[in-house]
């Protein structure tokens, strides 16, 4: 994808944030960005839900505020309204306007949550994985960016690369690939459990994979929770939570903590991996038993702890 | 009668009120949140454990309130359970990292604007991203963890980790005393004198000083009834009338009741309206400072305001006890029994804005009914004229020229929550 460079009046872009049916997760995810005073240098709100803004949400409604950019946050519902007005005629209005739309979160991406209460609750553009009409003229100039919450440096470096007028590759589902092209797995500090197949897994350990019994959907799920870590030091699955899958359209499905498993296998496979391999793979590496996995990480071989 | 309606924003949502004057006072407000995500209903016909992880994302703010009442409801469901006091005194540092976080940002993105006219971004971020910080190091990420499971926490928590978040402490220890007020926090928890902390360097003697300047330190007085239903090693439960403190409440004494055209639930204890919040914790603790505020200022925004910031101190002294405090020899988790096919339990959490409770029943293994009871719905309900909520209460009486928002915001409102 590559935009046309947004050219404007101003010396910055104007951004305008609003929040559908949202729990404000993104923009408190937001609010983490480690250099958000140099990223208000070069970027203004006309509206945020948190932070002061130009305009009132109410200018908002009666369509008296120009922008650049709309992020939208959080689930549309057909008979949503903001500041009295229905948030439908808002949007559209908007994202005439915009050059660049960004579906911010799994929830204004594919619906998220809020969607499971009712088929009239979806995200701009997708219902999960169903691709919806309404705003479909605003589709091409969309930037999804999905995740319960998104990762502050996923929605700043997108921001960047669209004002630097940067070549966006993309997915299936407009999603940029410099953040989505990572699995939730890649560089999750439990991936040789994975790879040598050692099933067992306890909460409370640093040790263990929990694809094979808790749930883990890292091996198919699209974000860079483990390349850009949370807060720049953790991340879900390093602490030892299964991955729930919350950047993807089907976010979330029933039955998080345990793995559906079909004779022994998990139903699901990590991304675009055959069966076959995987399988081939999984049969060789069992073959093996080796012994520095059952040990604990922090015990010493022997009793060789310092006591002073 | 004269009306006006204002609609209120930033407040993780928005919120309508409608206001009824007489002679250009208020008579009544009407509170009015217009949208609800519905998600007691999403619960429904879920296996139990799934609201680990829906409910935190009931709140962008506070969601791992939602998180620790979901937890302690499930883990209620159990005749016994044994939990690990590892895994106790993690959540415990987590949640007080999230009240921290939500305190610096009601300080500097709400009030502090409201009454100076001024903005102070970074002051917000810089301490809430220290708090995060402190979070992600034991739970994963911040917002919208589930690290804290039936039966523990699924960290493995070592020394190296509770130094880290020692450290973050400090840290924010020294921004408190940087930002807030250039005082010892010893020193500052026992002070008593009102005129003592005005006198100080810092944002919090500047705010007070602008309140009292503007003669606003007697606006937004309530029904002085308080509510306190968590407990932890800083607040004690219990409620309070003006200063009589009673210790034994029950959450089976809670009704609640909706009205039309609001999506909100209003809730009340034995039919009346209670404050629950920093300034209900401040009051059945005790805190000196506060104490002194009420005995001269009632529950006015200028308590309520100072009761807030009064907690971090509080909770920063809490959290560096319990890193001292930590048995590393104990697991994080012991794996529990199955949950029962058939239970009920109920969470209680002391949120930022107050007392959370949720309510879980499980009928063949699925949530057949999910009850969640916010701090929002405690302070901001809608009341009568006769009985207002605790929020109508204190905008009643108000000039139209005073300032309304402020006295709303005191309360710090969370739309999310209130409607969920």
């Amino acid at each position: 994808m590559i935009f046309h460079k947004i050219y404007t009046m101003h010396s910055k872009l104007d951004i305008l944030w609003l929040s559908a049916l949202a729990c404000n997760g993104n923009a408190h995810s937001f609010l983490n960005y480690k250099d958000i005073d140099l990223f208000l240098q070069e970027f203004d709100f006309v509206y945020h839900p948190l932070l002061p803004s130009k305009y009132k949400l109410t200018d908002i409604a009666n369509f008296k505020v120009e922008c650049d950019i709309l992020i939208i946050e959080g689930s549309i519902e057909k008979h949503h309204k903001i500041a009295d007005t229905y948030l439908d005629e808002v949007i559209s209005y908007y994202a005439n306007m915009a050059k660049v739309i960004i579906t911010l979160g799994t929830c204004a991406s594919f619906g998220g949550i809020f969607a499971q209460y009712s088929q009239n609750i979806s995200g701009l553009h997708y219902r999960q994985k169903e691709k919806l009409n309404h705003y479909n003229s605003f589709y091409n100039k969309t930037i999804t960016l999905s995740g319960c919450p998104v990762h502050p440096e996923t929605l700043v470096g997108t921001l960047y690369m669209i004002r630097d007028d940067t070549k966006l590759p993309i997915d299936e589902y407009n999603r940029p690939l410099y953040y989505y092209g990572y699995l939730v797995h890649n560089g999750c500090s439990r991936n040789e459990y994975f790879e040598y197949k050692i099933d067992k897994h306890n909460f409370g350990e640093v040790e263990g994979c929990s694809f094979y019994e808790h749930g883990c959907q890292g091996t198919y799920t699209h974000a860079p929770c483990n390349i850009n870590l949370w807060s720049g030091v953790n991340s879900k699955t390093r602490a030892g939570q299964p991955c729930m899958g919350c950047s993807e359209p089907n976010f979330p499905a029933t039955n998080l903590w345990e793995t559906k498993k079909h004779m022994g296998i998990p139903a699901k496979l990590p991304y675009k991996i055959p069966k076959r391999a995987y399988l081939s793979l999984a049969g060789v590496a069992k073959t093996f038993t080796i012994e520095r996995f059952s040990k604990r990480i922090f015990e010493s071989d022997e009793k060789k702890d310092r006591v002073d | 009668m004269k009306k006006k309606i204002e609609l209120i924003e930033k407040i993780e949502g928005e919120a309508w009120l409608e206001y009824e004057y007489k002679n250009d006072y208020i008579e009544h407000v009407f509170i009015k949140f217009a949208s609800s995500r519905y998600i007691e209903d999403i619960l429904k016909n879920r296996p139990p454990l799934d609201a680990l992880a829906i409910n935190p994302r009931v709140c962008g703010i506070c969601g791992h309130a939602h998180l620790i009442a979901t937890v302690r409801a499930l883990e209620d469901c159990y005749d016994s359970i044994y939990i690990p006091q590892k895994a106790l005194d993690t959540r415990e540092l987590t949640l007080i990292f999230e009240l921290i976080q939500n305190h610096f940002k009601w300080f500097y993105l709400t009030i502090y604007p409201l009454v100076t006219s001024q903005n102070s971004i970074t002051k917000a971020t810089i301490p809430s991203q220290t708090a995060s910080e402190a979070i992600a190091i034991l739970a994963g990420q911040y917002p919208h963890t589930s690290y804290s499971i039936v039966g523990g926490v699924v960290s493995e928590i070592t020394p190296l980790m509770i130094r880290l978040v020692a450290q973050k402490i400090d840290r924010l220890i020294a921004i408190f005393k940087e930002y807030i007020i250039n005082r010892d926090l010893d020193e500052f928890l026992y002070c008593n004198k009102i005129e003592e902390m005005l006198k100080k360097e810092g944002d919090l003697p500047y705010i007070m000083q602008n309140i009292v300047d503007k003669n606003w330190q007697q606006l937004g007085r309530s029904h002085d009834r308080f509510i306190v239903f968590g407990k932890s090693g800083l607040f004690k439960s219990g409620k309070s009338i003006h200063t009589r403190y009673r210790q034994h409440i029950d959450t089976k004494y809670i009704t609640t009741f909706t009205t039309p055209n609001s999506k909100a639930k209003s809730l009340l204890y034995r039919e009346k309206f209670y404050e629950t919040g920093p300034l209900a914790r401040a009051m059945l603790n005790k805190t000196p400072l506060i104490k002194e505020a009420h005995r001269r200022f009632g529950d006015s925004i200028f308590s309520r305001i100072l009761a807030r910031v009064c907690e971090i101190p509080q909770l920063l002294l809490y959290a560096k006890q319990i890193t001292k405090s930590i048995n590393f020899s104990e697991p994080s988790y012991i794996e529990p029994p199955k949950l029962p096919a058939f239970a009920t339990g109920t969470g209680i959490v002391e949120a930022a804005r107050g007392s959370l409770i949720h309510k879980v029943e499980i009928k063949d293994n699925l949530i057949s009914n999910y009850t969640i009871m916010t701090p929002t719905q405690w302070n901001l309900g809608n009341g009568t004229p006769n009985n207002p909520s605790s929020a109508q209460k204190a905008l009643k009486g108000l000039h139209k020229n005073m300032p309304t928002e402020l006295v709303f915001k005191s309360f710090d409102v969370c739309s999310v929550c209130t409607t969920h």
